[in-house]
């Protein structure tokens, strides 16, 4: 935990977000601890989760344009410093990424530097685990937020709504898997149904309404869930039919599900997880058409999602996360692209975030191996989001105590 | 046996089967009637399901003769090809080389005459669970020939050749281990996963297991594991409170003689072929088995499958399906000829995609298998395959004419010849009268009543109803 410059309070990063000074303000430190448990907060806010899967170049996302070490290392793939969306003297956002920036004007996004964990692990499956599980030492099959699910909602609790929590796709991400909590991936509105020869669907409604327990030990448990399934889609269809997009969203499959995401929210489906995906940020070659052209997805998904909350008077409720299972090597590669490195810098956005810069960039100069060291264990993103958000004990449901960020 | 009753007093999901609940002697042979249930019952769990046929031949065989034929099918197997073609192998399209590595091995659990041989080989992938996530499309194959070859065999054998096979080495990072950096996790996982379990050994043994394992090394070109001397680490070893200059073959063969071990292999076979949560004493019984066959397979599956416990109501239908047995079964009982296209990407939606298990935990099984999605993706596979389904003559259990050949347009006797067929009749008398009720009654979203006009869609109908059957998701 070096490299940290102290932290200056939000109230004076808005005040200088509103006057005339550049943006080079709010470096914040982890030390500060919030207020106790359950102290407002508000039960109705909203997590979403967002992963940029493939391993996203933090690099050329938050880009040290004043560094010459940067250039040095991407000759060909670095982003100009006359593009680069200046957060300060020393960084700034790479141009695909406009639409996040206007976020940021408006206080909207924490960016946090340098976050990673010992003993890095390069496999796109490996380091999605253990981003997921929040477990890297030991494989864990349950995900960081299945067991925030699992311990919110123990074995005879229900949930209030089927749509507490959802993933937002066709299967269910690791990090949603929990022991208790059955929780729905939907990959479209309209294909999370119950298929069947037309002429029978009411017949089948009956079996499952009419189960009967007792034949077999697990017979219960399978009806209950055959419940849930069959009326699953129709219920979702009748939850977000009184909800109005008020919002442009472009038409590609991530801003698709953030304004699924929306109506959930929006239309008091009981929603407060969502997991959303977008990739592949595996950038090998010819990294910067495919990269920007997702960061620009993600980042006008993530402008008009906002901007359909704030129309529905929501956004204060909703917090957004990035992550990505690693960041990528320093040094550009033969291929004009990056391959897998270690520690990245994530966002989290939303109208109650406390905007600014979260940690030092890490430096170019001082590796490990030719990869950036973090400074920031990712468990400390969570353990923020879980206590400060959700008004949940982190130690609840990670292995270990780790300090909070005062990013919201 | 058409009066069985389930038993309920113990409920696997609160738990624990106490000590003493067992009567009789669980692990003698099975004495009473060899019903068409009990064949059923066999065929699903000895294997992937068969068609109503095949149950009522199994039934007439005996419970001796039947189990025989599961454990030395003598017959000969379809020429079955040891891999995957190779431009499927090594295809620069890793979704390509992943998709049929899949078909490739699913063919087989589909159309082999030796069930129990791919049964195994599926609990064994799920016992060394190891995931072409990380492994190449070439060394999972091999990898599960090797389970085959060796899964029903001796286990100290089966360890050893894991321990140097190629996709293991890879997955577990073995050859990264040697004697100037050793590297325990393949050690740590033989311990916790595959042979000791967690509290049956120290971070001592662990370490000393893995000075031991050193030396074997991965070579990325050849694709093979080999010995090099060089980079063993020979010193003396204190491993499970034995000491010597213990080497991996010295290491396994002091972990088959430990009793957790026995107790540890004769659990995991109780738990995917009888029932969860077995009663200690059962566990002891079969250890003892394992034990004394000289930690042989066959001969403990023997065991397992001709005694009173595996035919007892205490272990019929107790047991949620996994994904690829309910789907493997599903395309047996129709008559599928070959593996459908896109069933590697419905497993996947079902919880359960072949060479991708979650973590080297395996899956979770048991309960974890059903949850809203993963059954929507059981109900929906169903749903399609009853109304796309080509009619087959030889697809006897789904084909309406066939089905109509022998119930007439009798709605009662037409339910009867499907759920007998597809679930040995495991269903209450509702059940029965709402299926009936889809075939005779008319509703407002236009369901007529079914005749010669329209029998073909009304048949399918209930078939799709009768396979989506809560009891259906039970082997």
């Amino acid at each position: 935990m070096t490299n940290r410059r102290s932290f200056l309070s939000s109230s004076l990063g808005i005040a200088v977000l509103g006057g005339t000074m550049p943006l080079a303000f709010m470096r914040a430190a982890a030390a500060q601890s919030l207020p106790a448990l359950g102290t407002s907060i508000d039960p109705r806010n909203v997590l979403v989760v967002i992963q940029m899967s493939g391993g996203n170049d933090g690099l050329n996302t938050v880009v040290p344009y004043s560094d010459d070490a940067y250039h040095r290392v991407r000759p060909v793939i670095g982003v100009a410093p006359n593009t680069v969306l200046k957060l300060d003297d020393r960084i700034g956002l790479n141009p695909a990424l406009a639409s996040l920036m206007e976020l940021y004007k408006e206080g909207r996004v924490a960016l946090v530097q340098g976050v990673g964990y010992p003993n890095p692990n390069r496999s796109h499956f490996e380091a999605t685990q253990i981003w997921e599980t929040a477990s890297p030492d030991r494989p864990t099959q349950s995900g960081w937020l299945g067991r925030y699910l699992d311990r919110t909602y123990p074995a005879n609790v229900k949930p209030p709504s089927m749509f507490e929590a959802v993933a937002l796709g066709d299967t269910l991400p690791t990090a949603l898997v929990a022991q208790h909590v059955d929780v729905p991936a939907i990959g479209s509105i309209g294909g999370y149904a119950y298929n069947t020869i037309k002429d029978a669907k009411t017949s089948a409604g009956a079996l499952y309404d009419g189960a009967k327990p007792g034949q077999s030990p697990y017979l219960e448990m399978i009806a209950d869930t055959a419940r849930n399934a069959y009326h699953g889609g129709d219920a979702l269809r009748a939850k977000i039919a009184g909800y109005t997009t008020k919002a442009t969203y472009p038409n590609d499959t991530f801003s698709n599900q953030l304004k699924l995401a929306a109506q959930l929210i929006g239309s008091n489906a009981g929603t407060r997880i969502v997991f959303v995906s977008i990739g592949s940020f595996d950038t090998h070659a010819n990294q910067r058409v495919q990269q920007d052209r997702l960061l620009k997805m993600m980042g006008d998904g993530l402008a008009a999602f906002y901007a359909d909350l704030a129309a529905h008077q929501i956004d204060k409720n909703v917090l957004a996360m990035t992550f990505s299972e690693f960041g990528r090597r320093v040094t550009q590669n033969a291929s004009n692209g990056t391959d897998h490195g270690t520690a990245m810098p994530l966002f989290v956005i939303g109208g109650a975030v406390k905007c600014g810069v979260y940690g030092d960039h890490p430096s170019l100069t001082d590796l490990d191996n030719g990869d950036l060291k973090f400074h920031t264990d990712f468990r400390t993103v969570y353990a923020t989001v879980l206590k400060n958000w959700l008004g949940h004990d982190p130690a609840d449901v990670l292995a270990g105590s780790y300090q909070t960020l005062p990013l919201v | 046996m058409r009066d069985i009753k389930l038993d309920t007093s113990t409920d696997p999901q609160v738990g624990f089967r106490p000590p003493g609940s067992l009567d009789g002697e669980p692990l003698a042979p099975f004495a009473g009637r060899f019903s068409t249930r009990s064949a059923a019952h066999l065929l699903r769990r000895a294997g992937f399901g068969g068609t109503a046929g095949e149950v009522t031949r199994t039934a007439s065989l005996g419970m001796e003769a039947a189990v025989d034929s599961l454990l030395h099918a003598s017959g000969d197997d379809l020429a079955f090809p040891d891999y995957p073609p190779s431009d499927v192998l090594y295809n620069v399209n890793g979704g390509i080389a992943r998709s049929g590595t899949q078909t490739w091995w699913l063919d087989r659990m589909l159309r082999t005459k030796r069930p129990l041989v791919e049964k195994m080989t599926l609990f064994w992938h799920g016992h060394f669970a190891t995931s072409i996530d990380k492994v190449p499309a070439a060394l999972m194959a091999e990898q599960i020939d090797l389970f085959r070859a060796q899964g029903m065999g001796n286990f100290r054998t089966l360890l050893a050749s894991v321990s140097v096979d190629p996709a293991m080495s890879v997955w577990l990072d073995n050859h990264y281990n040697t004697k100037a950096h050793p590297n325990e996790n393949y050690a740590r996982e033989v311990m916790e996963l595959f042979a000791l379990g967690l509290g049956n050994y120290t971070e001592d043994d662990v370490k000393n297991a893995a000075r031991a394992f050193t030396g074997w090394t991965y070579n990325n070109k050849t694709q093979q594991v080999t010995f090099n001397p060089k980079l063993h680490d020979d010193g003396v070893k204190t491993f499970l409170g034995r000491t010597g200059a213990f080497g991996l073959q010295d290491v396994i063969a002091i972990i088959v003689s430990q009793p957790v071990h026995q107790r540890f292999i004769a659990r995991a076979l109780l738990e995917y072929f009888v029932y969860s949560d077995p009663e200690p004493e059962l566990i002891e019984g079969v250890a003892r088995t394992y034990a004394l066959g000289g930690y042989d397979i066959a001969k403990t599956m023997g065991t397992i499958l001709r005694s009173n416990v595996f035919y007892s109501t205490r272990a019929y239908r107790a047991i949620p399906k996994s994904p690829i047995e309910f789907t493997i079964g599903l395309l047996r009982y129709a008559g599928t000829a070959q593996i459908p296209p896109n069933l590697g990407y419905a497993l996947r939606r079902m919880g359960q995609e072949p060479l991708a298990p979650p973590s080297v935990k395996g899956w979770d099984g048991g309960p974890a298998w059903i949850n809203t999605n993963t059954l929507l993706a059981r109900f929906n596979y169903v749903n399609a395959l009853a109304a796309q389904a080509p009619p087959r003559a030889d697809a006897p259990n789904i084909q309406p004419d066939a089905i109509v050949a022998q119930a007439g347009f009798d709605a009662p006797r037409v339910v009867e010849a499907i759920v007998g067929a597809a679930l040995q009749d495991d269903v209450t008398r509702d059940v029965r009268e709402t299926i009936v009720g889809y075939l005779t009654q008319s509703d407002a979203v236009g369901s007529v009543p079914f005749g010669p006009e329209n029998y073909q869609q009304k048949i399918r109908g209930a078939v799709a109803l009768t396979l989506n059957l809560p009891v259906n998701q039970l082997n």
